[in-house]
């Protein structure tokens, strides 16, 4: 496919965080505020005199600081969070709104706050509580969080404009961002996409981690330019799969999947867009406020919730991303020391396949996965799998046959095959038959010519013969009317 | 009074030897050593061969209802 | 050319007088020489501890023979009668946990207790006493209940579950008709402690279904319960929450899927320091007695609520009472290991009369210790506070460390977890008290919600006048591992010595205790160049003890 064209500039754009965007940004005077966890609004984030950036470390395979404070048993991402904030890598931070939303993170944000780590005199950490839950009690309890613990502070650290106007505005904003995400992403659901995974998960990456507003421009030329993209006249990839799990802001681990022979035509992980993309909605009677609770709290699919019924509706939603977005497939990814994922990973790569009949791959990475030469067997080996079970269902997608049907299809089978081989048989014989006939009157021919030749040959032989009787008859005649005349002479004579 | 006497003495005498026995259990481990070099392994045995359900057979029903109470 | 040892009449006397000293008293503790009586690798005794003869015959009596005995009492009382042994033993036959931990309780008891001598030994004995028949109570209501053994349905009916980290006093309110067990509490926490070889076929379980070797191993265990299909069928519905940490989250999931039964989730909030928080939580916990009222067909009782948690105060005070004389005096009888166990146990738990009738006895021993200054633990070289949370198979390490090096663990962090009445005024101010108390769950207060939580261990160390931290570093504890640093910092800043304990919780393969007392024998003769009390501790092997 012809290359996007601003792709290069995202990708450099996701080379650190400190990017040529946040620089901007800063430039002009905005606050910078880190996150890490869905859970805090982005949107919230981006209100007029600030901007969000959700923290990555990218490139941060050893991270030897981190490890002395948080031990090599914790979760990879963590720890260089951890490493590029010792490094110097997000001293642009004016604030982190924090969340404890799983252990680790936490424990990075709580360093940032206990530690003169973030080297900027106004830098400060606030904390807010999520719930565990999606009822009527945990949206009122998320509502007052983020206005205590995210504008109220905002407001008074900052004087950042918490209006119900600007969070209008903010709104508006984040949901262009959303519709022209949702309309790219929309290109990977055609039956052969004009968009790779890898180039969405860039894409995606880039509004998550520099200013909405400086993103836009090249997300709106993006959208026209996948208008008209023509995919390849011969696909490079031969199964469609969705990918799964926690936290993955590493598009190279796409990159890795899709060069196994597979597109990745879904992203379901902490990082994606699935969900995370779509448009917030305010209701009539509500505030920006709490359609921003409402829409986060009911989007999320984290593995955190608790509730029966929404920790079941999990797997169905993965199972309705496979179908919506036709894939072929499922890689189910946990970062190692994650724990939430762990549990939803293992217990995914059992019910998926089961239950929702998903070919499903189970894979535990790093944060930066050094050791792709491992990853890329495994995917191998799955693409192969998922490719032959696509061949197998491709003549009739229809529900599995009973046993009955089975055998009896079997049976049929092997009749027809039966019916054919002797029919074959019984061509051949009579192929063979009707040569050997040919060959029957060829020979009889030959036979008969050979015989004529001879009788020829006899009846030529036999004139020869009878010729040269009556040659010799006659000369014998001849002798004998000779001798006789002889005879006569010396007769005469001796008398 | 004889007989209440003697039943007294043979029950006192057995309830001696029955205490002095536990004695000599209780000092010399023996308890401990009976669970360990025979009950445990033999129980560990009878739950290693035990036939049991498998639970991941179990349908994940995903129609459970939603508890919540806000009245 | 050798030298005749003559002996005078006086070595003579010496000896017998030292003999009969020893008979009546027992031998001095530098003298006892306590690892000699281990039958290599079993941790069985060749013969039990002489500690002289009113002690020894205590512990044979009042220990012993005493235990044994409620043991089979209790079975009885709590089953319903004589029917009781019969149901037992279905348990047994069916059930792993109960079967192999239940018989070697005697053991756990000896090894708690090894070396202890007069009252220290009389109130730390109590408490394991409390334990059991606590532990006896439980798990015979699991099994009068379990369908899985035939159990009776009406009693199925009015018991519920819960995870064991949800506190009992949620349930309160039906104590009087309807009678909550925990789910992991004596399937796994308690056989952790008295049999470590029971946990191990379940977190080979979990991990034989594809979950990681490094989620912590304690949610992997209680996850392997329910694969191995080892849990009893004794409860209608269950009330769950996010305690400890993310894997107590993960695990939910999967219990969820293999009870599939009506649940309620009750999570804590983490940030429990903000006052938004705790009327979320309050209303967490109505909607809850709400699923339980419609769940069981019972109503909420107020006057049953208040008057269990009036008593669960009772019990509150008593261990202010006694953290007054751990942290003032040297004469505190109770043991780390009792501390710790029987205080997470009963806090958690909540109202029950065994609970009473022990610290009732504690209190008489605790007063006469305090009058007649008695001090249990005279060769105490460092006071110890022990934080974090604590190897449940080797949770008598304070016994050994007190035997074998004077380190005498005082107080420890999940003893202090919950340090608070709750007020019983009004119901507002309960449901705000309970809300709280609630949050402060085991191995969580002092984990969540900010890092100053955990660096309380200064405030404690002052507080219990101790010199020592006992630092448990469990090795698949995200939350702990992820501030390792920072408290190797604090020490070196603050000058304290801490000893590292590596563990793996309830896992005994990934640090042996044979480990954990060498990384303490290091640091006491390498740092704190000490002797050791008695030196046949210092090394022996228990590699296949219980």
């Amino acid at each position: 496919m012809k290359d996007l064209k601003h792709l290069i500039r995202m990708e450099n754009l996701l080379q650190q965080a400190n990017n040529e965007l946040v620089q901007e940004a800063k430039e002009e005077g905005r606050k910078a505020l880190g996150y890490t966890c869905y859970f805090m609004p982005e949107v919230l984030l981006d209100l007029p005199g600030c901007f969000s950036v959700r923290l990555r470390a990218p490139n941060c395979t050893t991270p030897v600081m981190a490890t002395y404070y948080m031990s090599g048993r914790t979760c990879h991402y963590g720890r260089s969070l951890m490493e590029r904030a010792l490094e110097g890598g997000f001293n642009f931070l004016d604030a982190q709104m924090a969340t404890e939303t799983c252990t680790v993170t936490c424990r990075f944000q709580e360093h940032l706050q206990r530690m003169d780590i973030i080297q900027n005199p106004d830098f400060f950490v606030e904390f807010m509580d999520v719930p565990f839950k999606k009822t009527e009690n945990s949206l009122l309890h998320y509502r007052k969080q983020l206005q205590a613990h995210v504008l109220d502070k905002l407001h008074e650290k900052f004087g950042i404009d918490t209006s119900d106007e600007a969070l209008m505005k903010a709104i508006q904003q984040h949901n262009e961002v959303c519709r022209l995400i949702t309309e790219i992403g929309s290109y990977r659901k055609l039956d052969i996409p004009t968009i790779t995974g890898y180039e969405f998960a860039v894409i995606q990456l880039t509004t998550l981690t520099c200013p909405k507003d400086k993103i836009l421009p090249m997300l709106r030329e993006t959208a026209e330019e996948l208008k008209t993209r023509k995919p390849d006249a011969k696909p490079t990839w031969k199964v469609k799969l969705a990918l799964a799990g926690a936290e993955n802001d590493d598009p190279d681990f796409t990159k890795l999947i899709e060069s196994c022979g597979a597109i990745v035509v879904a992203d379901r992980y902490c990082y994606g867009s699935l969900p995370g993309r779509e448009e917030i909605v305010v209701q009539e009677g509500e505030t920006p406020l709490e359609a921003i609770a409402r829409h986060y709290l009911i989007t999320s699919c984290c593995p955190r919730f608790m509730p029966q019924d929404i920790m079941r509706a999990r797997k169905k939603y993965l199972a309705d991303v496979c179908r919506e977005y036709n894939a072929d497939g499922l890689i189910v990814e946990s970062n190692k020391f994650c724990e939430y994922w762990s549990y939803e990973r293992t217990i995914d790569a059992l019910v998926i396949p089961r239950d929702f009949d998903i070919p499903t791959c189970s894979i535990e990475k790093e944060y930066i996965n050094s050791a792709s030469g491992q990853l890329r067997t495994r995917f191998q080996a799955f693409v192969e799998s998922v490719e032959l079970k696509k061949l197998h269902k491709e003549p009739a997608a229809k529900e599995e046959p009973t046993l009955k049907e089975m055998v009896e299809s079997r049976i049929e089978e092997k009749v027809e095959q039966i019916e054919d081989h002797i029919d074959d048989r019984l061509v051949k014989v009579e192929n063979k038959i009707s040569d050997i006939e040919e060959k029957r009157q060829g020979v009889k021919g030959v036979i008969e010519e050979k015989v004529e030749q001879i009788e020829d040959h006899i009846g030529d032989q036999l004139v020869k013969v009878e010729t040269a009787i009556s040659d010799f008859e006659e000369k014998r005649q001849e002798v004998k009317e000779t001798i006789k005349k002889k005879g006569q002479r010396k007769t005469r004579s001796e008398r | 009074m004889r007989a209440l006497l003697k039943t007294l003495k043979i029950l006192f005498f057995l309830c001696t030897g029955l205490y002095i026995i536990l004695f000599i259990v209780f000092f010399f481990d023996l308890d401990g050593k009976a669970l360990f070099y025979g009950v445990e392994p033999f129980l560990s045995n009878h739950y290693d061969r035990m036939k049991r359900k498998d639970p991941l057979e179990k349908i994940y029903r995903t129609d459970t209802p939603n508890y919540e109470y806000n009245d | 050319m050798s030298e005749k040892k003559t002996y005078t009449r006086q070595d003579v006397m010496n000896k017998v007088k030292s003999l009969a000293s020893d008979f009546w008293n027992g031998k001095p503790h530098e003298e006892r020489r306590l690892g000699d009586l281990y039958v290599d690798k079993t941790g069985l005794y060749k013969h039990r501890e002489w500690r002289g003869f009113r002690d020894t015959m205590y512990y044979f009596n009042m220990i012993w023979l005493y235990n044994y005995g409620h043991m089979v009492g209790d079975i009885m009382k709590y089953g319903g009668g004589l029917k009781g042994p019969i149901l037992f033993a279905k348990g047994v036959w069916r059930y792993r946990w109960l079967g192999q931990s239940y018989l070697p309780v005697m053991h756990w008891f000896d090894r708690g207790l090894e070396g202890m001598r007069g009252e220290g030994l009389r109130a730390s004995a109590w408490h394991y006493r409390a334990m059991v028949s606590e532990t006896i109570r439980q798990f015979m209501r699991m099994l009068q209940a379990d369908q899985n053994l035939g159990g009776d349905p009406e009693i199925w009916k009015k018991t519920l579950a819960h995870d064991e980290t949800v506190w009992g006093g949620i349930f309160y309110p039906w104590r009087d008709r309807i009678d909550d067990v925990p789910l992991q509490m004596i399937p796994y926490f308690v056989t952790c402690h008295v049999n470590n070889h029971v946990v191990l076929n379940y977190i080979d379980a979990a991990q034989s279904i594809g979950l990681p070797g490094d989620p912590c191993p304690m949610c992997q265990a209680e996850a392997g319960i329910f694969i191995l299909d080892d849990v009893p069928d004794y409860f209608p519905a269950v009330v769950t929450s996010n305690e400890a940490c993310d894997g107590s989250v993960g695990t939910s999931v999967l219990q969820d899927w293999m009870m599939n039964k009506p649940l309620f989730a009750m999570p804590q909030p983490m940030q429990f320091d903000d006052p938004l928080v705790q009327e979320h939580c309050a209303r967490e916990i109505e909607e809850c007695w709400k699923f339980i009222e419609e769940q069981t067909g019972e109503t909420f009782s107020w006057d049953e609520l208040v008057k269990h948690l009036e008593r669960q105060n009772e019990l509150q005070r008593f261990e202010w009472e006694k953290w007054e004389v751990a942290a003032n005096t040297d004469y505190y009888p109770i043991n780390g290991v009792s501390q710790a166990l029987y205080r997470i146990y009963q806090s958690q738990d909540g109202d029950r009369d065994i609970w009473h009738e022990t610290d009732e006895r504690v209190r008489k021993i605790l007063e006469k210790c305090v009058e007649n200054k008695i001090n249990s633990y005279p060769l105490t070289r460092h006071r110890v506070i022990a934080w974090s949370c604590a190897p449940l198979y080797y949770s008598h390490w304070c016994t050994w460390a007190y035997n074998c090096w004077g380190l005498n663990c005082i107080i420890n962090m999940d003893s202090l977890m919950f340090d608070m009445t709750i007020r019983t005024d009004t119901y507002e101010n309960t449901l705000q008290d309970m809300a709280l108390y609630h949050e402060w769950a085991p191995m969580r207060r002092m984990a969540v919600g900010g890092m100053h939580h955990i660096f309380e261990l200064w405030e404690y160390m002052e507080k219990f006048h101790c010199d020592m931290v006992m630092m448990y570093d469990q090795l698949q504890c995200k939350g702990m591992q992820g501030v390792h640093g920072l408290f190797e910092d604090e020490f070196r800043a603050r000058n304290i010595h801490a000893i590292w304990m590596p563990h793996a919780l309830p896992d005994k393969r990934t640090v042996s205790r044979s480990e954990i007392r060498s990384i303490v024998n290091d640091y006491m003769t390498t740092i704190m160049h000490e002797e050791p009390l008695d030196p046949t501790l210092l090394e022996f092997d228990d590699s296949e003890g219980w």
